[in-house]
């Protein structure tokens, strides 16, 4: 008998079904990861599992099985001892999910005291998830722990009760990847010492080929495909999983237009007769649309909901594809634009009079070229001050000191005709009172609109519509329209595609690659996605508290990493191929209103040594391209 | 945080010293002496003669900012700006039309305005939360209906209509307390009674709702979610994490009006024959009294900003976030 | 007759026009459909909507003003009345003219009090219009009902103008120290924050006060008895409006500091947008909804306050009908024995209504239009 067994499981909320007849099983001891993007009703499994849904919410139909029991039928005072005993469960943003006011020791006591009656082991269970010092951190209110830290605490907080499932929601979605690492060993180590069997809800291939033991993909509220992680990653079935590795960045040979798939997730409140993917499916059979495909035996305990009839052996799958050597880059042309000794400071007042006692060091003397038509990715963890040099070389944020060039000419201020941004949040970045051809119009009235949308890949009948009719990638679109209508030559690019779900992040790389090819652009790319920098970069600049620490081609810095801290971040990252290097990096980054004395990585650098804590490391040339600030870096 | 709370103080003073050069405007500058004492002497009345005693008498015959007639500091603090204004920070009122001393006067009245405003405050509190927590625990219930539905309609009557009916109906047709007076100490008690529980009915309308608000807004909030993930009852949920985020902004709002409850209530004071300084203004407003009016504003301006000031040091006590960083 | 244009009637009539456009200008922007839907599918929203359309419709009726023609001299020189009339006053004439001698109860026969008669003693003199006055008649005999419907018009006065006074400040200044900050921002706070820190019924009175003083040392300025009474009420929309523009422009500072960062503003700077552009076309937009949910949620409380005010005897001109000088009045009645109830009973029930109405639609409004501030 399996641990939890899960039957047709639907749910409404309204009239609307965001979870459809799901129906799977997990064995104790193992993980299952619910795998699929935004919307497909993965963290509303999830939650009605723990009968938490929101308001509105409630289970229409379907059976939950936990240990013999059905949850559904359970009164709620039966259903609290289950929540937080039984079934722990840790959300997604560590930062709001705990109570501000109250001590993280109160907050984990308060579980104890309900399932077990002793709040004795608040520090005992702190310690087990590796928070230093738990006695004193025990005593501390939320705002004063890091993100890792918190998502650490609300682990403890789940296991209070001893749970037999942990349910995991995103846990580290939030939070940076060296930071996700550590709290994804962590999580995995917790689960094989106490026999848990976890759940995780996620949308990150690498996090599943990571942690699961099987694979449920999920699209639309149904779930698609299920099979064991090996024979899911080796050959997946359903033609959605198939494009989704396709789409992946760091599949791709490099420089090669990504696979796509066509349009979006359908929103909630469509209805369907046939298949759900069949709209976007590339091979889509005329049943499709009629007749909801059947689940069909794929492999070993590998399942497909698919009508099409396809052979494990037929799918050649290539896993690590973009690993192969790079080719040689050509030499990098003349730079356009030059950065030197860039310093953004921002002061922080104390005191009666509102002196400045001191800066955090947002940007502390970063040095970039950018050669025309090529891509410099800008990559960092948050909070590196990776946007802020952006904005200071867009003329958004007065530099405190350094100069940025244009060929020869000095720069001062906006040059909206040279220079121009793409932001992160497609939805923030349109003003939903203006149409679209207003928005495209903005910065030049006199542009013909409909030639720039169909350049970006849309109908110029969109131009008299609002932003609210578009879909995530049709925004990030129109963005890059309004960007194209003054013609500039430099784009900065502010992790333009970390909002959309990876299908549609695909797509738009692609645009932007077309674009590059087409207009000559050169683009400063900034992103925390390694996979993305592959794809889309010539060079790679690393940044760490304010400073760059390693820069180089892609092929030098992303292959053979010199610096401590670009080798500890690209092992961090997981990798679809489920392989895991052993350079780790403990810690939290340090603030950069008072960074660390010497190098700025040394408190968590693996090979730290006296002068590493006495001096800020020079420039060390690797070769002609590459360099990074290590003492070991030769 | 006490550099905090000093800045604070210190942005407090050119508060108050705008106010007090409002009032000056206000009072000297949009009409002369000359257009009050026409006025209060009633137009047919009036003669230069008339107008100069009314001047001298209240000492507006003097120049407004500066004396060219006296000699040393005497140009400045001989003017009216000098001696109406700047005085004030002094607590130097002067008298009112009736001879009497302003600041005397003040503190005599100070006691059954606060015998009154005290009680409605911290009842009114009491009772709002507790009426907003009633409705939150049935949320979308039609308990929680029909409870807005009662709020917005208190909120719907006016203040005016709350004290006549209960004078009408609990003084005059129950004969329960004496329909309005004072007395001192104890016997107080019978007086004090019928304004404050009208003056609690009046307020927990809209008090209620908007508590009701901010309770609500809190059990959005990511925690809540978490806490009940915990297996924690919803009645724990509500009382130790919804209540204990959502008192926060209602105590701290609350904390600006304490010291102004000095000031007593026009309304209340004023039905109730109350002798607090509420009803001490609405006397000096219907006598044209300028001199307790200015006074007032400027009191009532002056508790108002130590409101401010306690606001600020309740936060830094009550939020963790603030006062440990 | 000559029609006659208050200053009042004048910027009456401008908020209704620009009610009218505004509606028509929010109903047509496609992001604002769903908001209204929402209210339109709201029986409490369309229901308070009628009710104060009611109220609108009577005080735009009695915001027609004019003097009527008076008999003319033998000379046959036109002359007119000095008394200004109101179309609603021509509409309610029988109620207007229908007075009896004294109070009597609502729906009477006879007068309230006992009088000498000529035959038979004293007794209950009958009413010269028996039946006819449904709240009954006041002191001088006027119709109670007349006098609640000519009061409709004083509440929407103050509740809107004063709103629509202190629009331009509250905006301009609210936006400005949130796009703007620095010193800018500096200053607007210290001038809200000072003019806050008076209490506001004290600078209403202190306000109201000098400007009896002015108004009575200069009675040259008004014509007729109306003008001045009109000037009073605007003075004190205007006196009314300055004590209260400082809890919008904070709302709306703090609203355009998070618009600033918004990255369409980023976006717009980075184009070159000039700054004023910028607020026009990205700030101002996405703040008209805070304004308007605020006009309406000001409109119950400035009623209210009107009628404290004018009790008080800081309000309104005692000449001019409100709801407030109907309570003041009626207070004194009710100490008399019998009580004289009904004037007391029309104003609350009027009021009521009114201020009801306005809770709930603004309540509808607020939440279709911002859900996050209500549930």
């Amino acid at each position: 008998m399996s641990l939890l067994s899960v039957r047709d499981l639907s749910v409404s909320i309204g009239a609307l079904r965001p979870v459809d007849g799901v129906s799977f099983e997990l064995e104790r001891g193992e993980t299952l990861a619910l795998l699929g993007e935004s919307g497909c009703g993965k963290s509303m499994t999830a939650l009605a599992l723990m009968r938490l849904l929101p308001a509105g919410g409630r289970i229409a139909q379907g059976t939950i099985h936990f240990a013999d029991e059905d949850l559904c039928r359970l009164t709620e005072a039966q259903m609290r001892h289950v929540r937080g005993g039984k079934l722990g469960m840790i959300f997604q943003e560590p930062a709001t999910s705990l109570n501000p006011v109250m001590t993280v020791g109160e907050q984990i006591a308060e579980a104890l005291r309900f399932h077990t009656g002793d709040t004795r082991r608040v520090v005992e269970l702190l310690a087990a998830v590796g928070i230093p010092d738990p006695e004193r951190r025990a005593r501390e209110y939320p705002f004063q722990m890091s993100g890792g830290m918190k998502q650490r605490a609300m682990i403890a907080m789940a296991l209070a009760g001893a749970p037999e499932l942990l349910i995991a929601d995103e846990p580290t979605t939030a939070l940076d990847v060296t930071i996700q690492a550590q709290v994804l060993d962590l999580l995995d180590g917790l689960r094989r010492e106490r026999g848990m069997a976890m759940l995780l809800i996620t949308h990150d291939l690498g996090v599943v080929a990571r942690m699961a033991d099987h694979i449920g993909l999920m699209y639309a509220g149904h779930l698609v495909e299920m099979a064991p992680r090996a024979a899911f990653f080796a050959a997946p079935g359903h033609p959605y999983a198939r494009r989704l590795f396709e789409a992946l960045p760091e599949m791709a040979q490099e420089k090669r237009r990504l696979a796509t798939i066509p349009g979006s997730v359908p929103p909630l409140g469509t209805t369907f007769t046939g298949c759900r993917f069949a709209d976007r499916c590339s091979e889509v059979l005329p049943v499709c649309h009629r007749e909801l495909p059947p689940w069909r035996e794929h492999g070993p305990a590998h399942q497909v909901r698919c009508h099409l009839e396809v052979r494990v052996e037929q799918i050649v799958r290539k896993v690590g594809a973009g690993e192969t050597a790079s080719v040689g880059v050509p030499a990098p042309p003349p730079a356009l634009l030059t950065v030197r000794e860039l310093k953004v400071h921002f002061p922080i007042r104390r005191g009666i009079l509102q002196r400045a006692v001191g800066y955090v060091r947002a940007v502390d003397g970063v040095d970039l070229t950018l050669p025309a038509g090529r891509t410099l990715a800008l990559v960092g963890e948050s909070g590196c001050g990776k946007t802020t040099v952006g904005k200071a070389i867009l003329g958004l944020q007065a530099p405190t000191a350094g100069e940025i060039h244009w060929q020869a000419e000095k720069l001062q201020g906006l040059a909206p005709e040279r220079m121009q941004m793409v932001f992160q949040d497609p939805f923030g970045s349109l003003n939903p009172r203006m149409r679209i051809c207003e928005i495209v119009a903005e910065g030049r009235p006199s542009v013909d609109v409909a030639r720039i949308l169909e350049q970006v890949g849309l109908s110029a009948s969109m131009a008299d519509r609002y932003p609210h009719e578009f879909s995530g990638g049709q925004r990030q679109r129109i963005a890059i329209a309004r960007v194209l209508a003054v013609a500039p030559q430099v784009l900065i690019c502010d992790e333009p595609t970390s909002a959309l779900d990876v299908s549609v992040q695909a797509q738009i790389l692609n645009l932007l690659a077309e674009l590059q090819q087409t207009l000559g652009l050169s683009y400063l790319f900034i992103t925390h996605n390694i996979g993305v920098v592959n794809h889309l970069a010539h060079e790679v600049a690393v940044m760490y508290l304010g400073r760059i620490v390693e820069r180089g081609t892609v092929a030098e810095v992303l292959r053979a990493p010199r610096h401590p801290y670009t080798q500890a971040l690209l092992a961090a990252v997981p990798r679809i191929d489920g392989r895991r290097m052993d350079v780790k990096v403990a810690g939290d980054p340090p603030s950069p209103s008072n960074p660390p004395a010497g190098c700025h990585f040394h408190p968590r650098c693996p090979r730290a040594e006296a002068r590493c804590r006495e001096a800020y490391p020079p420039v060390v040339s690797v070769s002609a391209t590459q360099s990074a600030c290590c003492f070991f870096a030769k | 945080m006490l550099a905090y709370l000093i800045r604070r103080l210190l942005y407090a003073l050119p508060i108050l010293i705008g106010v007090n050069v409002i009032t000056f405007a206000l009072f000297f500058i949009v009409n002369t002496p000359d257009d009050m004492a026409r006025m209060q002497l009633g137009v047919k009345r009036v003669t230069p003669e008339a107008i100069e005693k009314w001047k001298t008498e209240r000492g507006y015959d003097k120049p407004l900012f500066w004396n060219t007639q006296a000699s040393g500091a005497g140009q400045v603090t001989d003017t009216i700006f000098f001696g109406k204004s700047v005085k004030m920070f002094a607590l130097d009122f002067g008298r009112a039309d009736d001879g009497r001393d302003i600041a005397r006067e003040i503190t005599l009245r100070m006691g059954p305005s606060l015998a009154v405003a005290v009680p409605v405050f911290v009842l009114g509190l009491f009772a709002a939360i507790s009426f907003a927590l009633l409705l939150v625990y049935f949320r979308a219930t039609y308990l929680d209906f029909a409870g807005v539905v009662l709020c917005v309609a208190m909120m719907s009557v006016s203040g005016l209509f709350y004290i006549i009916g209960g004078q009408w109906l609990v003084s005059k047709i129950w004969h329960l307390v004496p329909i309005s007076g004072y007395a001192e100490g104890l016997s107080a008690a019978k007086f004090i009674i019928l304004p404050v529980i009208i003056s609690v009915l009046a307020g927990i309308g809209s008090a209620a709702r908007w508590y009701r608000t901010i309770f609500l807004e809190e059990y959005t909030r990511d925690y809540v979610r978490t806490a009940r993930a915990k297996g924690l009852s919803e009645r724990f949920v509500l009382f130790r994490h919804v209540l204990r985020n959502a008192l926060i902004p209602i105590l701290t709002g609350a904390v600006v009006v304490i010291p102004t409850l000095f000031m007593g209530s026009l309304l209340i004071e004023a039905f109730f024959g109350i002798p607090g300084l509420g009803s001490y203004t609405i006397d000096a407003i219907n006598a044209q009294d300028f001199a307790v009016v200015r006074a007032m504003v400027f009191i009532g301006s002056a508790l108002y900003i130590v409101g401010l000031l306690l606001t600020d040091i309740s936060y830094t006590l009550v939020d963790p976030r603030i006062r440990l960083s | 007759m000559k029609f006659v244009l208050l200053w009042s009637d004048a910027l009456f009539f401008l908020l209704i026009a620009a009610m009218i456009a505004g509606g028509v200008w929010a109903s047509r922007q496609p992001h604002l459909r769903a908001s209204w839907r929402k209210v339109g599918q709201s029986r409490v929203a369309i229901g308070s909507a009628a009710v104060l359309a009611v109220f609108f419709a009577i005080a735009f009726v009695d915001s027609l003003h004019y003097r009527p023609q008076l008999p003319a001299t033998p000379q046959g020189e036109v002359r007119y009345s000095t008394e200004v009339l109101s179309a609603l006053d021509a509409l309610l004439l029988p109620l207007r003219t229908q007075t009896e001698k004294t109070y009597s109860a609502p729906l009477a026969t006879h007068l309230f009090a006992k009088e000498t008669l000529d035959d038979a003693g004293r007794d209950f003199p009958p009413l010269r219009y028996p039946g006819t006055h449904l709240f009954g008649t006041d002191k001088v005999g006027q119709d109670v009902l007349y006098l609640t419907l000519k009061s409709i018009r004083t509440a929407l006065l103050i509740g809107t103008l004063t709103t629509l006074i202190m629009l331009p400040a509250a905006i301009g200044l609210g936006l400005l120290a949130g796009y703007v900050g620095g010193w800018v921002d500096d200053v607007i706070q210290y001038l809200y924050t000072t003019l806050n820190s008076i209490p506001g019924v004290l600078l209403i009175a202190a306000s109201v006060l000098m400007m009896q003083v002015v108004i009575d040392t200069h009675p040259e300025w008004f014509a007729t008895s109306a003008e001045r009474a009109d000037a009073r009420l605007l003075a004190l929309c205007a006196i009314l409006g300055i004590t209260s523009w400082t809890g919008l422009c904070r709302l709306l500072r703090g609203e355009t500091l998070k618009l600033r960062e918004l990255e369409y503003v980023q976006a717009a700077r980075a184009l070159g947008v000039s700054s004023a552009l910028i607020l026009w076309r990205h700030i101002l937009p996405n703040v008209m909804h805070i304004v308007m949910i605020a006009m309406v949620m000001d409109f119950s409380g400035l009623v209210l306050a009107e009628a404290v005010l004018s009790y008080v005897g800081i309000g309104v001109d005692p000449n001019t009908i409100s709801f407030g000088t109907m309570i003041n009045t009626a207070r004194m009645e009710l100490a008399r024995e019998p009580m004289v109830w009904w004037s007391l009973a029309a104003a609350f029930i009027f009021m009521f209504v009114l201020v009801l109405a306005a809770n709930l639609f603004a309540d509808a409004l607020r939440d279709a239009f911002d859900p996050r501030a209500s549930r």
